[in-house]
């Protein structure tokens, strides 16, 4: 794609991100109804089939993408002074981050342990 | 019937007011009328106006809050007391008048004119009229400015931000079998702001006098856009 | 602070289709124009025409420039001018494709080219069959050519003044114009405009009328700047009224809906222009069907509680038919008849419509003024639009024929300027300034008086009972008396209101005194002009006298004269039409 991320881009990926969280979601939402795991045990097993990783992993990647398209375009519609603007994009990130790293560790926990 | 109208002058006010009115309504008054009647009270009271007819776009104003054009606004369809104020988020000139420059300026902004690369032919450009059909719904906009005015995304960038009615002039000139600058047209509204600030919010779609539709030709240009990246 | 002061090689006053299709000549041709409007430009009431614009492009039926003349010639009653008239069928074609090249979106025909509709007075071969010479873009064809042209002079980046208002020519002591003094409605600050050329293009003056298709900004500016310059007013007797305006309002139903099949019925259904014009019918020229409305409604066949309008039916056509073609018209019917035309008939009367005379000019746009016993163009002045005559249409304008008109010769005006563009500004005398200041600051006296919205009331309900569609000799003296003293009252009028910001009482004073002039030149021409002709009707001297009065009439300011000069019978290339009976 020749267009910058900044328009096209992000328009796109927030409606393919909110696409397959949505799927996601429902995937989830059936597993849970029909087979939930009743233990840890269980949980942990789930989660370490590769597929459920990897979908898991995609999940959380778009949790994020998808966050901070959204969140941006709400900081410029409303945050007027740059430097403002900057740091609380800044932070966004920061914290975004933070809860990305946070959440792929317990997906490689679980492989680990 | 009371009516509230907005006054601004700046030579004497540092801020706008209500001024109520009483107007003896008559059958199939427009509000129009009414505000020349008030005009007839008090000559100082100003708004711009002119065919009575929608079609010259020059009587948009807020009503009651909602964006609309004074001479197809009939009397009778209205809550009172009818609450009069000019067009939110513009610098007020004076009573209902305000700068619309801005809004000219997005207009101005979309290259609003056909560009054709090839040679002209002697007689017309041929235009099948399923072609034809593909600008209904765009070239009636009069640019009266009740989108605009009404579409949050303008009130926040109105610097930035096209509006729902650049835009719509944006795709009527997309849509025109004739035109021969997609990729340009397109080019120039790639960015985080000319385009992709609308919201979907579509208030510029309830408020069209005309019965238009930005958000929808907002959407055809993104899926434009879209198919001519991929 | 001294008057602020701006120069450009052209200045066009109004931003209208005759003024933009000017405009647009000059660009990229190293000129300096300047466009003052006292309008955004697209709000210009060019914006409102509906039905179309007349070419022989013959993509519906055989056509060709010839028979447009003709019926043109015959619509006019013999008074318009055969040069300028070939001059405007002629050019009619390439006109319409330039406005197609420049991205009017005109309908289509299933073969991709415009689609053209029947109007009223058009006919193959010389008055035979109906002909469809009428280029439409659905029934918005002023709309769609007027946002156009305001496109192609945004590309162009012609200098644009929005909402100014001109107050008057600058003339000098030869007579030549030097450009205009104007206003700035916003700030309430003058601007003296230096020009080497200014056109006039500021439209109509329907608002002398009551009831009327024309905006509130229809108030004649430029025909009463050019009266207070010492140049008449040309054929201003000849008042177009539309036949169908809707009752009591006037808002226009275009013509186009007879064209697509659409008839007029009086209170017992019976379609009475059978009667009127056997072989048109409703497709008679608008001065036919507009006396026959008046005379269906007095002789007491009207439609109504009151019996005061007759009745347009459309229904017939059926839903698709009226959404695709009329989609305009629908929604005027429903928003101000409370009609939907897709079930019931659209109640109408005849409404005060058009001006087919104005400033006298020849097919350059140049204005004439007369000089002893001929006339001279007047240096520096061009006119083009409806404030014009050029005159193309005589006595009585055909359908479709205006937007042409100020096409035409808005573009031969803006063409013919260009060789002003070498020489040099002339020298501006500061008294012919201070004469043009003085109107304005006339309005800065204050005090009790009356009103400009009351004097302008009665003048204009004036007008309409004594220089409407049917005219004779007793209405038509007591109107002038009346109107004179209407006149005399203008010295006692006083604003209230004083401030200079958008103070729109300001500009309606002005627009009263331009109301006023063209009032009284319509009144006067019409009471001295002794036949029927086109438009103007007599019922005390009920036929056309070519011996005595084919002729154009000239209307001079100083002691409301009355002057005449002969018609141009003689085209550029091919015979004369002689005078013969107008029949439909």
């Amino acid at each position: 794609m020749s267009r910058k991320l900044s328009g096209l881009g992000a328009w796109v990926l927030q409606r393919a991100t909110a696409i397959y969280i949505g799927l996601f979601g429902v995937a989830l939402l059936g597993v849970m109804l029909v087979s939930p795991p009743t233990d840890y045990a269980q949980w942990r097993n789930w989660f370490a089939d590769p597929l459920v990783g990897i979908a898991t992993l995609v999940f959380i990647v778009s949790i994020l993408l998808h966050a901070w398209v959204g969140i941006r375009d709400v900081l410029i519609d409303y945050i007027k002074p740059l430097w403002l603007r900057v740091s609380l994009l800044a932070l966004l990130a920061l914290g975004l981050l933070t809860w990305g790293l946070w959440a792929s560790q317990s997906l490689i926990l679980v492989r680990l342990v | 019937m009371k009516f509230a109208v907005s006054r601004f002058n700046p030579d004497t006010d540092s801020k706008p007011h209500m001024q109520t009115f009483e107007v003896a309504v008559e059958r199939g008054m427009m509000l129009r009328d009414a505000l020349l009647e008030i005009q007839r009270q008090d000559e100082s009271f100003a708004f711009r106006h002119s065919c009575g007819e929608g079609v010259c776009g020059s009587d948009g104003m807020n009503v009651n809050g909602t964006n609309r054009l004074a001479c197809i606004t009939a009397v009778s369809d209205l809550k009172e007391p009818v609450e009069v104020r000019p067009f939110p988020g513009r610098p007020i000139i004076r009573d209902l008048v305000v700068d619309m420059s801005q809004f000219y300026q997005q207009y101005k902004a979309v290259e609003p004119w056909l560009v054709r690369e090839d040679p002209m032919p002697e007689q017309e450009i041929l235009q099948s009229p399923a072609d034809r059909d593909k600008l209904d719904g765009l070239y009636e906009c009069i640019l009266c400015g009740c989108c605009s005015t009404a579409c949050p995304s303008f009130w926040w960038n109105p610097d930035k931000f096209h509006g729902p009615q650049a835009l719509l002039t944006a795709w009527r000139f997309l849509a025109d079998s004739r035109d021969q600058a997609t990729e340009h047209r397109l080019n120039e509204l790639e960015g985080p702001y000319k385009l992709f600030r609308c919201h979907t919010i579509m208030n510029c779609v309830e408020v069209c006098p005309k019965g238009l539709n930005p958000t929808q030709a907002i959407g055809h240009i993104k899926h434009l856009m879209l198919r001519q990246g991929v | 602070m001294g008057l602020a002061k701006r120069r450009f090689d052209a200045l066009i006053i109004g931003a209208g289709g005759a003024g933009l299709n000017a405009a647009i000549q000059l660009a990229g041709r190293e000129a300096r124009v300047a466009v003052v409007s006292k309008v955004f430009p697209t709000r210009s009431h060019t914006v409102a025409a509906q039905g179309g614009v007349n070419a022989a492009l013959a993509n519906v039926l055989p056509d060709n420039w010839h028979w447009h003349m003709f019926d043109t010639v015959k619509g006019s009653d013999y008074l318009g001018d055969q040069d300028a008239i070939e001059y405007m069928c002629r050019e009619a074609i390439p006109t319409v494709y330039e406005l197609e090249h420049n991205g009017v979106p005109f309908s289509r025909l299933d073969n991709g080219k415009i689609y053209q509709r029947a109007f009223g007075g058009q006919s193959q071969n010389f008055g035979g069959a109906q002909a469809a010479r009428t280029c439409a873009a659905a029934d918005r064809t002023g709309h769609a050519i007027l946002h156009t042209l305001y496109q192609q002079n945004l590309r162009a980046r012609t200098h644009f003044f929005d909402e100014y208002f001109a107050i008057d020519l600058i003339r000098d002591d030869d007579g030549a114009i030097l450009g205009a003094l104007v206003l700035e409605i916003e700030t309430g600050e003058p601007l003296l405009i230096e020009a080497k050329a200014t056109v006039l293009a500021t439209g109509g003056c329907g608002q002398a009328f009551r009831t009327t298709s024309n905006a509130h900004i229809n108030t004649g500016d430029g025909m009463a700047m050019a009266l207070r310059a010492g140049v008449p007013l040309m054929d201003m007797e000849f008042y177009q009224f539309h036949p169908t305006g809707i009752a009591g309002k006037g808002m226009l139903i275009t013509e186009g809906v007879r064209g697509e099949g659409g008839y007029l019925v009086n209170k017992d259904g019976e379609r009475f222009m059978e009667r009127y014009a056997p072989n048109a019918k409703d497709l008679a020229s608008r001065d036919v069907v507009s006396r026959a409305i008046v005379t269906e409604v007095k002789e007491g066949r009207g439609c109504g509680p009151n019996g005061e309008h007759v009745l347009l039916k459309l229904d017939h056509l059926g839903e698709e038919i009226i959404n695709k073609r009329l989609p305009g018209i629908r929604e005027t019917g429903k928003i101000f008849a409370g009609v939907d035309a897709v079930r019931e008939p659209l109640p109408v009367f005849p409404t005060a419509h058009y001006a087919m005379g104005g400033i006298p000019t020849d097919r350059f746009g140049r204005v004439l003024a007369p000089i002893g016993t001929g006339e001279e163009v007047v240096p520096g002045l061009y006119a083009a639009g409806e404030c014009a005559c050029v005159s193309v249409h005589g006595a009585n304008r055909l359908g479709g024929n205006s937007l042409l008109d100020i096409l035409v010769f808005g573009r031969a005006a803006g063409l013919d300027l260009m060789q002003h563009m070498e020489s040099n500004h002339r020298p501006m005398s500061e008294a012919a300034v201070d004469k043009a200041m003085s109107r304005l600051e006339r309005w800065d006296r204050k005090g009790d008086g009356i009103s400009v919205r009351e004097l302008r009331d009665e003048f204009r309900k004036c007008m309409e009972d004594h220089a409407g569609v049917f005219r004779t000799e007793e209405i038509m003296d007591e109107g002038v008396a009346r109107l004179k003293a209407l006149r005399d009252q203008l010295d006692d009028v006083r604003l209230q209101d004083h401030s200079r910001v958008f103070n729109t009482a300001r500009i309606e004073a002005l627009e009263l005194e331009n109301i006023m002039a063209c009032g009284m030149a319509i009144a006067v021409s019409a009471l001295h002009r002794r036949e029927s002709r086109g438009a103007h009707s007599r019922p005390d001297y009920p036929s056309r006298d070519d011996a005595n009065w084919m002729k154009h009439s000239l209307y001079l300011l100083d002691g409301d004269r009355a002057e005449y000069k002969p018609v141009q019978t003689r085209p550029l290339s091919v015979e004369t039409f002689p005078p013969k009976e107008r029949v439909y």
